[in-house]
């Protein structure tokens, strides 16, 4: 299904390029203004294909010699597509829980080496470039597109980070993570029937160590989105599941230590109210009085 | 009480002046007490005749007697005015120093001036950038630590039991740090708690709160605020820095300390009050700028307090200051966070990037959004209520340094204890966001890989609080958790606004507001979710609660502290999203119109339990028919142009009378009435007169002597020396003294009957400090100052007038 869905892609792609090939002709060279119906057919073939793709082919029109692109070119989208294609049937079932990392890391790692073949503008045989034939001749930029997408999708799934320099393998951290993972999961299998209570028991240590681990991880950026996933999972089954989580246990004593401590301002707003002595402001006489004073002691002196 | 903090009557003060007047010679006013009493006499039998409350006169007359006898005594109220407030100088006393220096003055000079103002401006910004950034860095520093320390603790013991012991090192970790901020506070400077807003907004008023622009202030502040937003109190560092703007400004632009004694010998022309305020109100703005990252807001804010002395070259400098306060702050926060030249840290409090596409409202929304500022302002005034009474009490009964620093620990202590019985008792568990924008996830009894959601509102610095309301995904709170949050946090922030520790109100105001705009938010989506047979369309459109929080936030806000077009500005501005301007505005009009209904805002009552004598933009409505007459003291302590210095010292010295401003008179040569006013002198420039003593003998005796510059006052500035400090010796006393070179030659006067919403914009427009009543001999009459003005105000029963107390 997924190969037919690809490949798909694939006729998509070059229908469309030629297109786009034809309208950009239009546009840059104004003598071949006889041709505007291989172009409009070509147009209508774009879309054709969600009818029958099989007549779309065969209206495709062929452009002069030096439009169409190279076959080294044509070699590398079809490397490309193949490569494309393999990545995407990984994906697909590593979707949940999440193995996309571990499971796809490799066909990540060719995708990206034909795409840096496509994109560098090394000359290939007969001094073409694929990249501006491939990446950027039409406003479309399909293989850029469909690239940048699947690159987003690595970028967030964070999966360098549990890789080795080089993407060739697994780091080590991540090994060792999967390995206590799997102690955990198969601790609880084995107390998963019968009381829970004795499960947070004796899984305790080893969930814990996983916990610890994690939390290590998280803080030196080594966590992809496979252990996220895995310890979110864990810790869901430890948590709500067997219901390992923290009990509240000493309601009575944080109730008795709160009343205690919001007993204190009361007992001081009341005593400071009983005991300090009510701060009593002096009233002033109006001005007046007070300067007819003042005027009449000078007036004592002067005279 | 009640009967004297209402007292209303015209009449008995009608009777004061006639007592005062009844058989006393006056040196210079002989005929002018009659005349008073013949006028005002016939005033109140007029003016009884207005009283709305004509009942009271009967009380009045009763309090009268024992008001005469000896000073009474009353609990501290809001009706009062304290004598320890002063005007500041902002009037340019224009007399022959001035002329001369002006004359002296190349035209490169005042280039120069003008230049160095930009440097001083450039300056403050700076500076108030580097302390804010200070700030943030250490406080974020510390709470770290001290998050750490607590979570590490609550993990080892949820699992070994004893969580209460967790409780307690909480309780005891933040009590710890709010003491050493109370302690600071309390003992060293008492100026520097609270916000410090209500402080600025009166200085920007005009008024000279003592030692609220110190050296010594800002260092408690900055110190203070740390500690109490380490300690875990509600409260927030944005108010703080506003005031800490202010003193930097009032620092750098006198070009030495007078705390450290060191003179630098720089912008020696910028030593007055006039000046001095200009630059205060930049620091203010800067303050702003760099606590919200909202450089225009700063600008308006200091505009919205302090517009009544601005001007367009003034406003373009703050604005400068502004700019370069945010834009420092941004540059050294990137450097702190490893990322230099990355400018996007624009303030204290970074609301995050609110998406626009994500959080678009529709117009159907903006009913909503009025209700919801209809609620801000209803919790704002029933906030502001609860705090004035707590603040009552605490001016009343907690007092004593000791007992504040007390009282800040149990409240730290409570808000801790309070904080981790809510997380312990929250059953909302919410898996870990794949960002991790959860600083210090605490687990508790939550599933492995759960955290408690209770714990990132309680367990996090307020900032970082509100910031997750706003951004976390939808789904992030549950409505129980953000109701009791609310609930808790309301009481909390109350309790907490007003203790003796230096911090804002802000952030607080925000976090509340927060959590009741989610809540908001969340129900709308459950409601319409439920009734609505489109669900996918309606939950995409209330789904996203966080611009709820958001309008929830400025609803609170603006209902708690009434600003207006700054508020609004610098939420915008703190969102970086200009779209949201017309709903916050809305929402600030219905939440200040809602509020004002109820009580006024908490810096406006904050300023009027300190007694201050703030001047409003408006004279009271009902006030017209007042005249300067009633209006103004009477007799006025007047000077001659040659006075004897005996007399001056004895005037200065009189302890019962600090006056401040002295009119001088020439005597009319055979008639010994009252002289006809020349000019007006305030007592800082006689005390520099008497301490150079400038005597007239001593001028002929001694030719060669160096005579008396403008610098020589601007030295004694702003902490002239007492009178007591400066020694006259008996010989000394009978030489004269000539003020004619000294005194500002051209005092404002009004008539005596001018209206009191006259006496009032003139005083308010120029930033008066004297004002000279004169009869139409100009002579002088009396003296309206700022208490004279400021005691009217228009209460529940009328006009009502204030009293003047000794606090």
């Amino acid at each position: 299904m997924a190969l037919n869905k690809s490949s798909w892609f694939l006729v998509f792609l070059l229908i469309n390029i030629d297109a786009l090939v034809s309208a950009d002709v239009d546009f840059t060279a104004p003598e071949s203004a006889d041709r505007p119906e291989p172009a409009l057919s070509a147009a209508a073939a774009v879309f054709k294909p969600a009818v029958d793709s099989l007549f779309s082919l065969n209206l495709l029109s062929s452009f002069p010699e030096d439009l169409e692109i190279s076959d080294y070119c044509t070699e590398l989208l079809n490397i490309f597509g193949q490569r494309y294609v393999d990545y995407v049937k990984c994906l697909v079932p590593a979707a949940r829980p999440v193995r996309v990392c571990q499971n796809c890391f490799s066909s990540y790692g060719s995708l990206v080496d034909t795409y840096t073949n496509i994109s560098s503008d090394q000359m290939g045989p007969g001094n073409v470039s694929c990249r501006d034939s491939l990446l950027r001749s039409d406003r479309l930029m399909l293989v850029f597109q469909l690239y940048s997408n699947l690159d987003d999708l690595w970028t967030r799934s964070l999966c360098k980070q549990c890789l080795t320099d080089g993407l060739h393998n697994l780091s080590n951290t991540t090994l060792y993570f999967m390995t206590l993972l799997n102690q955990t999961i198969s601790c609880f299998d084995k107390y998963k029937q019968g009381n829970h209570t004795e499960l947070c028991k004796s899984c305790k240590n080893t969930y814990r160590g996983l916990n610890e681990l994690y939390g290590g991880m998280e803080k030196n950026h080594t966590l992809c989105i496979d252990i996220e996933d895995a310890m979110n999972m864990t810790r869901r089954l430890w948590s709500k599941n067997f219901n390992c989580s923290f009990p509240r246990e000493e309601t009575v004593a944080v109730i008795a230590v709160s009343s205690f401590m919001v007993f204190l301002p009361i007992i001081f707003y009341l005593s400071s109210f009983l005991h300090s002595e009510q701060k009593k402001r002096k009233l002033i006489h109006p001005k007046r009085a007070k300067s007819y004073n003042s005027l009449m002691n000078i007036q004592d002196k002067l005279s | 009480m009640a009967n004297i903090t209402k007292k209303v009557s015209w009449s008995s003060r009608a009777d004061e002046s006639a007592a005062a007047g009844e058989g006393t010679p006056l040196l210079n006013g002989s005929e002018q007490p009659q005349h008073s009493r013949q006028l005002s006499g016939g005033g109140s039998l007029f003016q009884i005749g207005r009283l709305s409350t004509v009942d009271l006169e009967e009380e009045i007359t009763s309090d009268e007697d024992s008001l005469r006898g000896r000073p009474k005594e009353i609990p501290h109220n809001e009706k009062l005015l304290s004598l320890k407030y002063e005007s500041l100088d902002y009037d340019n006393i224009e007399n022959q120093l001035f002329l001369e220096e002006e004359r002296r003055m190349s035209y490169m000079g005042f280039r120069c001036l003008e230049i160095s103002r930009w440097v001083v401006c450039g300056l403050i910004g700076f500076l108030t950038g580097l302390i804010a950034c200070f700030i943030d860095i250490v406080v974020e520093q510390l709470a770290g630590i001290k998050y750490q320390v607590v979570k590490e603790n609550i993990e080892k013991f949820t699992e070994a039991g004893g969580l209460s012991i967790s409780l307690i090192l909480w309780a005891v970790l933040n009590s710890t740090f709010v003491m050493m901020g109370a302690i600071i506070v309390a003992f060293f400077e008492p100026i520097a708690a609270g916000s410090g807003i209500p402080q600025i907004k009166c200085y920007l008023n005009g008024v000279k709160i003592p030692r609220v622009v110190r050296l010594k202030t800002l260092v408690v502040k900055v110190c203070g605020v740390i500690c109490s937003v380490v300690g875990g109190l509600a409260v927030g560092k944005e108010g703080p820095m506003i005031h800490s703007g202010a003193v930097v400004a009032a620092g750098v632009s006198q070009g030495r300390s007078t705390s450290l004694k060191r003179d630098f010998k720089i912008f020696e022309y910028f030593r007055r009050d006039t000046e001095k305020r200009d630059f205060v109100s930049a620091g203010a703005a800067a303050g702003v700028s760099a606590a919200f990252g909202a450089p225009v807001g700063g600008v308006l804010f200091s505009l919205e307090e302090g517009a009544s002395f601005w001007n367009q070259m003034l406003t373009w400098r703050i604005f400068f200051a502004s700019m370069i306060s945010t834009f420092t702050l941004n540059f050294f926060l990137s450097i702190y966070h490893a990322n230099p030249g990355d400018l996007s840290n624009p303030g204290l409090i970074n609301f995050g990037r609110f998406e626009s596409d994500s959080v678009a409202y529709n117009l159907y929304e903006i009913p909503l959004f009025i209700a919801m500022g209809a609620i801000g302002g209803l919790l704002g005034a029933l906030f502001n209520v609860l705090n004035y009474w707590l603040t009552i009490f605490r001016i009343r009964y907690v007092h004593r340094p000791c007992l504040q620093v007390m009282e800040a620990m149990l409240v730290a202590a409570v808000t801790a204890t309070v904080s981790f019985a809510m997380i312990y008792f929250s059953n909302d568990c919410q898996p870990l966001g794949p960002e991790h924008t959860e600083e210090y996830p605490l687990q508790l009894f939550c599933a492995d890989g759960e955290y408690n959601s209770m714990a990132t509102a309680f367990f996090n610095t307020p900032e970082r609080s509100v910031r997750s309301l706003f951004h976390n995904q939808p789904g992030t709170y549950n409505p129980l958790t953000l109701g009791l949050f609310t609930l808790t946090y309301f009481f909390l922030a109350c309790w907490t606004y007003g203790l003796a520790v230096s911090a804002g109100v802000f952030i607080p105001s925000l976090l509340i507001g927060a959590a009741w705009g989610r809540l908001c938010g969340i129900l709308l989506a459950s409601i319409t979710s439920n009734s609505s047979t489109s669900a996918q369309d309606s939950t995409a459109i209330w789904a996203d609660p966080g611009k709820y929080a958001l309008i929830g936030a400025a609803a609170q806000l603006g209902g708690i502290v009434r600003m207006t077009l700054s508020l609004t500005v610098i939420m915008v501005e703190a969102t970086g999203n200009v779209t949201y301007g017309l709903p916050i505005m809305l929402v600030l009009m219905t939440a200040k119109i809602v509020g004002d209904y109820f009580e006024e805002g908490l810096y406006d009552i904050h300023i009027k339990l300190q007694s201050v004598p703030f001047l409003h933009w408006e004279a009271p409505a009902t006030s017209h028919w007042l005249t300067a007459r009633e209006v103004m003291s009477s007799p006025v302590t007047c000077l001659n142009r040659v006075e004897k210095v005996g007399t001056i010292v004895d005037v200065l010295s009189n302890t019962s009378t600090n006056h401040n401003g002295f009119p001088v008179v020439v005597q009319v040569s055979g008639s010994d009435e009252s002289g006809k006013l020349c000019g007006l002198i305030l007592r800082s420039q006689l005390i520099v007169l008497l301490k150079h003593k400038v005597f007239v003998e001593l001028a002929r005796s001694r030719l060669t002597r160096r005579k008396l510059q403008l610098k020589d006052f601007r030295d004694a500035y702003p902490r002239f020396p007492p009178i007591q400090s400066i020694h006259v010796s008996q010989d000394e006393r009978e030489c004269m003294m000539d003020l004619t070179e000294f005194m500002n030659p051209t005092p404002y006067t009004v008539p005596q009957e001018t209206s009191l919403p006259r006496v009032f914009k003139l005083f308010r427009a120029l930033g008066l400090r004297h004002l000279v009543v004169v009869d139409d001999e100009n002579r002088v009459v009396g003296l309206v100052t700022r208490k004279d003005l400021a005691r009217y105000h228009l209460g529940k029963h009328g006009l009502e007038e204030l009293q003047l107390a000794q606090t």
